[in-house]
């Protein structure tokens, strides 16, 4: 029987997926219906988290360990329903994105081996308004997602005593990303990333050992980059639950901030990765963690 | 005078050229600074208005030497010591010291010239009757699309007859006097200076003093000696030239220094608030 090719009916729309039995992740033997498979499952929760938004997809046609490319247009050969929206790019330009709004398109793009799904801090319709500030920590060498975890903890308690909210996922590699839902529809990318800089600097100040805000690799070794300059209107991140492009299927999942607490407590740095089968776990009993990201309305304070 | 009017020209052509290097991907080599048509009588040509002298200064930006931080200049208020920002910046023509007349970005709107897209030729003159001290900034004119025929034609006739255009070109908030030229197959447009803004050299010349023939017939056998063709090849910017060597040398030795992520500065209001009460914050989270 063939199994490398199907068509399915999702929502009333046909499907066509090919190459199934393609393993994508030769370390895990991994294959691409077991990525279409994650992503269906995870839907419920990973949709809301897309929606609305101009997707990048990271594509790696042969497998992690392969080439891969972003893709920011929509392909052309895209089927007729599938959304998409005009977003400015560059100074001048305007560029067509897929919308990840329903479950067949989820499918569709998977079915390009599209395993990361990076999406922009802003919805398509206001490019000029993120809905969220994020804190980028990305450990440099000689560091690890336990480093992390102690600047996400600080950075949680300056956020905590300015009275906001915050929010912690997985990288799905060795970081960690800490968010604030703004939700407002008023303040700018100039004001969050004013806000994550005046953060990411003070805590370079203060934790000199452990944290720098400087891109260059080689002021990282043993520290956290704290990169403000994510929150911008040109970049983008890696969505909840996505999964990343390593040796095993592991996935960006939001956590609670006792659990991390908890584990930087039990100095256990893998149990801060979790496989695409553990956050699907995670998700049905622990429902969405980041679900206020979507709604919950906060304003930067000074700015 | 004649040295602010000019600074202020230059700052129409700078930030033209600020706006290129934002966007380097669009930064395809004929991009235009204008574009509009060049007319007269029954005649109108799309065109381009491109540069046709690229500056030959090395510029630097000016870093802080603990971090290598690019520096940007703020205005201040030498009375209170404060950073102004520009929405609290208004204009002053100053009348005497201290004293000043107000004006608004209406009232200068009011008397800047209506943004044209037209080079309107009035008259054609005999450029050798020009004098050179009036040439400002020169420019080529490319013809756009539907355009090169005509374009073709007038370069042609002009240089058959030997004459330039003269005409009113309003570029940025100004409105200039330019030459339209032939040059080679292209049109060369140059601004011109206004007859007011050229000085006389009277004052600078010296008192009456008759000196002998024998001394003019002397000054003037030494020039003949020195008559050469004008190759201006021969020259170039030596300052230059070894800078950008002394550059290239250390891009080769990798001596760069990288400059924190920095890429807009936190100017907002209340940034300066946001770091002291974050410090504060910090001091409470350090004690546990």
């Amino acid at each position: 029987m063939n199994t490398n090719k199907t068509t399915i009916k999702i929502n009333n729309r046909d499907l066509a997926l090919s190459n199934l039995d393609k393993v994508l992740y030769p370390a895990a033997n991994f294959t691409k219906s077991q990525i279409l498979k994650y992503y269906s499952s995870i839907a419920p929760y990973i949709l809301p988290h897309l929606k609305g938004r101009a997707m990048t997809l990271k594509r790696y046609p042969n497998g992690v360990n392969e080439d891969y490319f972003f893709e920011k247009r929509c392909p052309a050969h895209r089927p007729g329903w599938l959304e998409t929206a005009d977003i400015p790019y560059g100074t001048s330009k305007q560029l067509n994105a897929c919308l990840v709004n329903n479950l067949e398109t989820l499918v569709w793009v998977e079915n390009l081996a599209s395993i990361e799904l990076h999406v922009p801090l802003c919805s398509a319709k206001t490019p000029l308004t993120p809905d969220s500030v994020v804190f980028d920590l990305d450990p440099g060498e000689n560091a690890g997602v336990l480093e992390c975890a102690k600047v996400a903890l600080i950075i949680k308690g300056l956020l905590d005593n300015m009275k906001l909210w915050s929010a912690v996922k997985t990288s799905g590699k060795k970081g960690l990303h800490v968010y604030v839902p703004l939700n407002s529809g008023k303040t700018t990318f100039d004001d969050t990333k004013n806000f994550s800089r005046a953060i990411a600097g003070s805590m370079q100040n203060n934790y000199p050992g452990l944290v720098t805000s400087i891109m260059a690799k080689t002021s990282r070794d043993k520290k956290v980059f704290i990169n403000w300059s994510q929150n911008d209107a040109s970049k983008t991140m890696v969505a909840a639950y996505s999964l990343r492009a390593a040796d095993k299927p592991m996935a960006s999942t939001p956590l609670g901030w006792k659990e991390l607490k908890a584990f930087l407590k039990k100095n256990d740095p893998a149990g801060l990765q979790f496989t695409y089968s553990q956050t699907l776990t995670r998700a049905k009993k622990n429902g969405d963690l980041f679900s206020a990201m979507l709604d919950k309305k906060q304003r930067l304070p000074y700015l | 005078m004649k040295k602010t009017k000019k600074a202020a020209g230059k700052t129409v052509k700078k930030n033209a050229g600020a706006k290129k290097t934002e966007t380097p991907a669009d930064n395809i080599p004929m991009q235009g600074i204008w574009s509009g048509t060049i007319s007269f009588s029954l005649v109108a040509i799309p065109v381009r208005l491109v540069k046709a002298v690229e500056p030959g200064r090395v510029s630097f930006r000016m870093l802080h030497n603990k971090d290598y931080s690019p520096l940007k200049r703020k205005m201040f208020c030498p009375d209170s010591g404060k950073i102004v920002p520009p929405e609290e910046i208004i204009r002053g023509y100053e009348i005497s010291p201290g004293k000043h007349i107000m004006i608004t970005d209406e009232e200068l709107e009011s008397v800047s010239p209506d943004r044209s897209r037209t080079i309107e030729i009035s008259e054609f003159i005999d450029l050798g009757e020009v004098d050179p001290i009036y040439f400002d900034h020169p420019y080529f004119l490319t013809p756009l699309k539907g355009g090169e025929k005509s374009y073709r034609l007038l370069v042609e006739a002009m240089k058959r007859t030997n004459k330039a255009g003269l005409a009113k070109f309003v570029l940025g908030e100004r409105e200039y006097l330019v030459t339209v030229k032939a040059r080679g197959k292209a049109l060369e447009l140059c601004t011109l200076h206004y007859n007011d803004e050229i000085l006389s050299g009277d004052e600078y010349a010296p008192k009456k003093d008759e000196a002998s023939d024998a001394e003019k017939n002397a000054v003037k056998n030494s020039i003949k000696k020195m008559i050469s063709p004008f190759a201006p090849e021969k020259y170039s910017d030596q300052r230059k030239e070894k800078l950008l060597g002394i550059l290239k040398e250390k891009t080769k030795e990798k001596q760069q220094v990288l400059a924190p992520e920095t890429e807009e500065e936190g100017s907002a209001e209340g940034y300066e608030d946001l770091v002291a009460a974050l410090e504060d914050s910090m001091k409470k989270i350090k004690k546990g």
